[in-house]
């Protein structure tokens, strides 16, 4: 059986340099909801970005880390999403 | 009928309410009760003690009233960090100059009681917009009026304290905003870094989680934050028990007060800084000794020159501007240290 594939998913965690502890925290839920949509079938890219580079703040403006974009739209910011919520914001971006 | 799940849901936004009802009732309760929840040993307390139960005798003293005080805080600080609309403030912080100065003020405190915060917010100020002026004001603002260092100022210390703490930062962080955005060098930053970018408002579309995982989030972090803070306010403690036990007066009397104490204390109160609320803790003990109030403050506004922010800073707008803002800090810190010290007479 062919599973329908959605769209590929562009993926974006963006933290502070060094690395925070929340936003740590952040990147391990998010690669643990990206995990259960991978063996779905589902295409991802994750990519760990820094909040004071100039591309990310040319692209989304001043956010809070750390935040989560889902192809090239912020989703959360400031605060760490449960796994769970990362899944659910995945399959609606994945439609 | 209900699904099992809302049920679930229901019952836990009303257990975390009930919970978040419970700490502010406590602090209404200590609050009707008077009583201190600051420590209330006094040098005299700890004659006759063994050396080793001197701080185990301090902690207890305070942990047994000062909890409401520490638990509140940090409920509090999780609470507004966690609920506050951030897409509003950071929609705002790439406006206009003025919008810019209003909001680094205004919001400083509410968004800073996490370190990791400070240096990126500082960044998409500068590069966002409103420019280096606001930016800087944003960083100075911050670390010395968040909501948890204002608590603990206004519980350990007292309130008049931290009210004067408050108008003190904001004038300080003002000034160093205006006259950095003024010298060649903060204007030479701004034209480098500033991004133009009209079209990203419409790239942020947040997802709103349900309350009770909202509160439960802010709660976590609450937590978090004491995780944080907590060695190092304890590890205070334990250090101002001994200062309070074997440090004569004199000698803090003699060297933490005038215009010298004032001096001393801007000094000294500088480098010790982390952003662990342990400059508070140190500067009950000494206060408590002797130390002027005059100096007092300015003990308490050394942190702007932190060394860790600095450094992080100057990765983005260079050493001159860094240095002129610690400059202004330090300015800001004795001179006021001098005025409320005549103010409150007791220099």
């Amino acid at each position: 059986m062919l599973r329908k594939l959605g769209k590929k998913i562009d993926v974006e965690v963006i933290g502070v340099n060094p690395p925070c502890k929340r936003c740590e925290a952040t990147w391990k839920n998010v690669e643990q909801a990206a995990s259960t949509l991978k063996a779905e079938g589902v295409e991802l890219e994750m990519k760990k970005l820094d909040v004071t580079s100039k591309d990310v703040v040319s692209r989304y403006g001043p956010i809070l880390p750390p935040a989560v974009a889902l192809n090239g739209t912020v989703k959360t910011m400031g605060r760490i999403p449960e796994a769970k919520e990362v899944e659910t914001l995945l399959r609606e971006a994945a439609k | 009928m209900v699904s099992m799940s809302e049920l679930k849901r229901a019952v836990r936004t009303v257990l975390l309410i009930a919970f978040i009802l419970f700490v502010f009732g406590a602090l209404v309760y200590s609050r009707i009760m008077a009583y201190s929840l600051a420590p209330t040993m006094k040098q005299a307390d700890f004659r006759g003690l063994p050396i080793w139960y001197i701080p185990i005798a301090y902690l207890i003293d305070y942990f047994s009233h000062g909890w409401i005080c520490l638990l509140f805080a940090f409920v509090v600080a999780g609470l507004i960090y966690e609920l506050i609309p951030k897409e509003v403030i950071t929609k705002y912080m790439s406006g206009s100059r003025v919008t810019g100065y209003a909001l680094a003020l205004g919001m400083a405190p509410f968004l800073t009681v996490c370190s990791c915060t400070m240096v990126p917010l500082f960044a998409g100020i500068l590069y966002g917009g409103a420019g280096i002026g606001p930016a800087i004001t944003f960083l100075l603002m911050a670390p010395s009026s968040n909501i948890l260092a204002i608590l603990l100022t206004g519980d350990l210390l007292y309130w008049e304290l931290a009210e004067v703490r408050i108008v003190v930062s904001v004038v300080v962080a003002l000034t160093a905003g205006l006259i950095i955005s003024k010298t060649p060098w903060g204007k030479a930053i701004e034209k480098e870094l500033h991004i133009n970018n009209p079209q990203v408002k419409s790239a942020v579309e947040l997802a709103k989680p349900p309350l009770d995982d909202r509160l439960w989030a802010a709660l976590k972090f609450g937590g978090y934050l004491a995780k944080q803070i907590l060695p190092y306010f304890i590890a205070g403690l334990v250090a101002v028990a001994y200062v309070e036990a074997y440090l004569p007066e004199d000698i803090v009397g003699n060297y933490l007060t005038g215009i010298q104490g004032v001096l001393v204390a801007s000094v000294l109160g500088g480098p010790l800084y982390t952003p662990t609320l342990v400059e508070i803790v140190i500067g009950r003990g000494l206060w408590s000794l002797g130390m002027s109030k005059g100096a007092l403050l300015s003990w308490l506004m050394g942190q702007p020159y932190d060394v860790a922010n600095a450094l992080a800073v100057s990765r983005i707008a260079r050493w001159k501007v860094v240095l002129t803002y610690m400059i202004i800090a330090w300015a800001g810190s004795v001179i006021f240290g001098i005025l409320y010290g005549i103010f409150s007479g007791s220099l």
